[in-house]
């Protein structure tokens, strides 16, 4: 019976299914092409159908000492912003699954607050604060600020991994010898690795296009690209936009890329 | 390899909000034996096997490993072994680093270690699957992984925690063989946690049959089968005959086999056959007395003679010194 199901040619729930899958995918992904259209089109505006091939907007964007400056600033702002949310998130999310913490639900909602909060605010209060404090607007402040964003990331995909944790690997490794640093480092750790990483993923490219946070918090000489961008756009309205918005794109892209290449977040995901 | 005796000593725990999960338990295992640790499930065996293993702290009595008190000495410097029942292999490391995690912990040299380990690999019969990781291996192949980790390192004291229960009936049959033939080679002391009362059975040098916290009774196989002290017991392995007893008096019972079946009109119960379960080398009937009581007779094939028909009238035959009077 079921052989004769495999022969059915048409399947009509699995074509409905395909192509519902098919929609969504250019759904997201549309956008995107239209960037890019928009990025080799000569136009000095922003038009449609396009006219021509150019790459005279990624010329514009790459020798703007505005727009370089800004790309490492916030390179290296979201370079310390994952390194800073896999610590803390990794952390965090062992103590909230381990811990045996009393209202363990509350702290759990607490770290996660950040998700809740509109940036604008989190970043109006962090203005406020700081400025209370006298500390004006320093770039430590700004990754502050950013990290607070992107923790949550990383301690929501670390708790996944934690969740479906065989316990008795870790006892495994202690029977046989291994005290519970040993425990930590030689099991514990590796297997949520891809957990924490994953969410590191996130808290970069939070970090890399943060704007709400950040239009607080920068200095007037220290501004990140997603500022640089939407200041340049009050005036000018061209395919730099549009070449930095690839750009950004691309950058995102390859940490991802280079992320699952290194230390291959699919290799152990079933745990 | 050296193995040791294990006692314990008035061992109790109770875990938070719930009922005692071990109740006073004082346990002699000798060093070299397979001992089972048998009940129903919450009946506190994996407690119990946790605390020797030392996972889990009593909150009273002591348990003493080769002579020394390991109550307070922590799990990773007890020097024991121990199988879990999913294995619990290490996934992101590779068969041959499984088996040699143990020995890389005590600082063995690099040699040694690869010599060890291929030899607890040839002993369960996984040579040439030692790159593999356990997602790559089947469950009896994981199985092997788990039991040559426990043993390279030449534990006193093996722990198994319902080791077979994840694999099928005939791979379970052919494991129960080779475990039980690899501690008698080895000499090393085995404590078994099952719910299985035929494994127990097969496999155990001694048996404790264990009931809401405590320990019911201890002895052979063939002490515990043929002469169960409680009704526990008696109901908990193989199948029993409950007698009636006059009130005050202690309840009797009797193994089916003990029941012949013999032509209606002779023996002590007359009734007729109810259900007829054919087990291939015997057939366990269940038999309706006049009276209404339901008895349970094992009728053993000799040659090929067909099971006997349900609604055939038959007499139930026994005697007296084959039931087992019971404490309670």
């Amino acid at each position: 019976m079921s052989a004769a199901r495999n022969r059915t040619p048409f399947d009509a729930g699995r074509a409905v299914y395909l192509a519902v899958n098919a929609l969504l995918v250019a759904f997201l992904l549309a956008p995107i092409a239209v960037i890019l259209v928009f990025a080799l089109n000569p136009t000095p505006y922003i038009s449609f159908p396009p006219v021509g091939v150019t790459w005279r907007w990624f010329d514009k964007f790459f020798s703007g000492a505005d727009f370089m400056n800004a790309l490492w600033l916030s390179l290296w702002i979201a370079a310390c912003v994952l390194v800073l949310s896999i610590l803390i998130g990794g952390a965090s999310a062992l103590a909230l699954a381990r811990g045996n913490l009393p209202g363990r639900a509350w702290l759990t909602a607490f770290f996660m607050s950040p998700l809740m909060l509109p940036a604008i605010l989190t970043g109006l209060a962090l203005f406020q604060s700081y400025l209370l404090a006298g500390l004006g607007r320093p770039v430590w402040g700004l990754i502050i600020g950013h990290t607070l964003v992107a923790v949550p990331y990383v301690i929501r995909t670390t708790l996944a991994v934690l969740h479906n944790f065989d316990r008795r690997i870790e006892e495994a490794a202690a029977v046989l010898g291994a005290g519970p640093i040993r425990v930590f480092f030689e099991v514990t750790l590796p297997l949520i690795r891809p957990g924490v990483f994953a969410g590191g993923v996130f808290a970069f490219i939070v970090s890399f296009d943060q704007f709400p946070v950040s239009l607080f918090l920068v200095q007037p000489n220290g501004e990140t690209l997603p500022v640089v961008l939407f200041n340049y756009m009050k005036f000018d309205l061209d395919g730099a936009i549009a070449a930095a918005s690839t750009v950004s794109i691309l950058m995102a892209l390859s940490v991802v890329l280079i992320l699952e290449k290194l230390i291959g977040l699919k290799a152990y995901v079933k745990l | 390899m050296s193995s040791a005796a294990i006692r314990l000593e008035r061992v109790s725990k109770r875990f938070d909000g719930r009922v005692v999960a071990v109740d006073d338990v004082s346990l002699e295992i000798a060093a070299g034996e397979f001992f089972a640790l048998l009940g129903p499930s919450g009946c506190g065996k994996t407690t119990t096997l946790r605390m020797i293993a030392g996972f889990e702290r009593p909150d009273s009595g002591r348990i003493h490993v080769g002579g020394a008190d390991i109550t307070d000495v922590a799990v990773h410097r007890r020097d024991m072994g121990m199988v879990f029942q999913s294995y619990a292999l290490f996934p992101h490391r590779t068969v041959t680093e499984n088996v040699a995690f143990g020995l890389r912990m005590r600082e063995l040299p690099k040699p040694e270690i690869a010599r060890r380990v291929e030899a607890a690999l040839a002993q369960v019969a996984l040579t040439g699957l030692e790159a593999r990781r356990p997602a790559q291996l089947s469950g009896g192949q994981q199985q092997r992984v788990a039991l040559a980790r426990a043993l390279v390192i030449e534990p006193r004291v093996l722990l198994c925690d319902e080791p077979l229960g994840a694999l099928d009936r005939k791979l379970r049959q052919q494991m129960q063989f080779e475990l039980k033939e690899l501690q008698r080679r080895l000499g090393v002391t085995l404590v078994f946690v099952t719910h299985d009362q035929e494994e127990a059975l097969a496999m155990s040098d001694r048996i404790a049959v264990m009931d809401r916290g405590r320990i019911e009774q201890v002895g052979t196989p063939a002490e515990i089968y043929g002469r169960p002290r409680t009704r526990f017991v008696a109901d908990f392995i193989g199948e029993i005959n409950f007698l009636e007893s006059e009130p005050g008096a202690a309840p009797r019972a009797l193994r089916p086999e003990r029941v012949r079946l013999a032509p209606p009109g002779e023996g002590r119960v007359a009734g007729a056959i109810e259900t007829a379960n054919f087990l291939g080398g015997s057939t366990l009937y269940r038999v309706r007395g006049d009276d209404g009581r339901l008895l349970l007779a094992r009728e053993t094939h000799a040659g090929d003679r067909a099971p006997r028909d349900p609604g055939q009238r038959v007499g139930l035959v026994w005697s007296d010194e084959d039931a087992v009077t019971l404490e309670r």
